[in-house]
């Protein structure tokens, strides 16, 4: 199936396709379109590259914008909670400890209550920002 | 076409080694100086129309330049390159199709082959142009690139990623189909063609 005919009329046909269908000639400025194309190409890779940097920063500080408000909330919840129950618990205590000071009992309690919230405010802060600071890093 | 793979592979080697240097220009300046007359061809076997060929060669080369970082080796770098070239072909057309049905219009350009150079060699030459556009397509692109890449069947396989058994088949083919259509015009004297011969 494979083999070429031969004879007389295929070998003069296998010349003239030869003729005819020469190899084109590759067009004398092909070179200087192509280099024209090349750096077009270039400038439209560097604005796509551009324009993806800024979108990829946009969604990047809408991320950290969405931590910031989600850290507020807890903090803010964690201080309203704390409040609560540190009230809860003075009222709960406040009978016992007066008790066993006498008059000076509330403001015993009161002074430990602040002294607690404010190391707990201040390790929660604390603890917060350094995990803030780490989730930031780019 | 397992040996043409492999030749193209030793072939591009220096290529590939450029590029795992890191000198990704010094690739593409040698690349396009080996390709870009075949891959101007293929465009011109694909789209016969010079002026979409030359389009076509240089959006490949420009896909091909934007490629060239993601080439992973898996196949050789001519036959990766030839990929590209036959896609963005197919694109163009598909987009010259419907062009053309919307303007009723073919946009293909027969004269685009070798130009005769006496009167009686522009009436036969011009009659086997006719038969040559006879011929079923693929049949047609075998037998240009055929012609264009000096009549080697394995670079013809790789430029349109077939077995060259394929190309092989479909020269036969091709060249039966234009004795066909010589036999029914009448042109079948081997003596009309040998005159021609120069």
């Amino acid at each position: 199936m494979n083999e070429l005919p031969h004879g007389e009329l295929h070998l003069a046909l296998e010349a003239e396709l030869e003729r005819t269908l020469a190899p084109p000639e590759l067009p004398s400025h092909f070179r200087a379109k192509l280099q024209a194309a090349l750096v077009r190409a270039g400038d439209s890779s560097l604005s796509e590259a551009r324009s993806r940097l800024e979108r990829e920063r946009r969604e990047w500080l809408s991320e950290i914008d969405q931590k910031y408000l989600r850290l507020q909330r807890r903090t803010l919840g964690t201080m309203i909670g704390g409040a609560f129950a540190a009230g809860a618990s003075a009222a709960l205590v406040l009978p016992w400890v007066t008790a066993h000071l006498g008059s000076i009992a509330p403001l015993v309690i009161a002074c430990t209550g602040a002294a607690v919230g404010v190391w707990i405010g201040v390790a929660s802060w604390w603890r917060s920002r350094a995990e803030f600071d780490s989730r930031a890093q780019p | 076409m397992q040996s043409a793979v492999h030749d193209a592979v030793t072939r591009d080697s220096d290529i590939a080694e450029l590029l795992r240097a890191g000198h990704r220009d010094r690739a593409f300046d040698v690349l396009l100086q080996r390709y870009e007359g075949k891959i101007y061809r293929l465009c011109c076997a694909m789209l016969r129309n010079r002026i979409q060929a030359e389009d076509a060669a240089q959006e490949s080369f420009v896909r091909i330049w934007k490629a060239l970082d993601r080439y992973d080796g898996r196949a050789s770098f001519s036959s990766w390159m030839y990929a590209i070239t036959r896609n963005r072909c197919l694109t163009a057309l598909e987009r010259r199709r419907s062009d053309s049905l919307n303007e009723g219009a073919s946009e293909t350009d027969v004269a685009m082959l070798a130009a005769p150079d006496d009167a009686f060699s522009t009436d036969r030459s011009e009659q086997l142009r006719e038969l040559v556009e006879l011929l079923p397509e693929r049949l047609r692109r075998v037998l240009l690139l055929y012609y264009f890449q000096e009549r080697s069947t394995s670079e013809v396989a790789l430029m349109l990623g077939c077995p060259e058994g394929t190309v092989k088949t479909q020269l036969f083919r091709a060249r039966a189909a234009l004795v066909e259509h010589l036999k029914r015009r009448g042109l079948d004297d081997p003596g009309i063609w040998l005159e021609n011969a120069p």
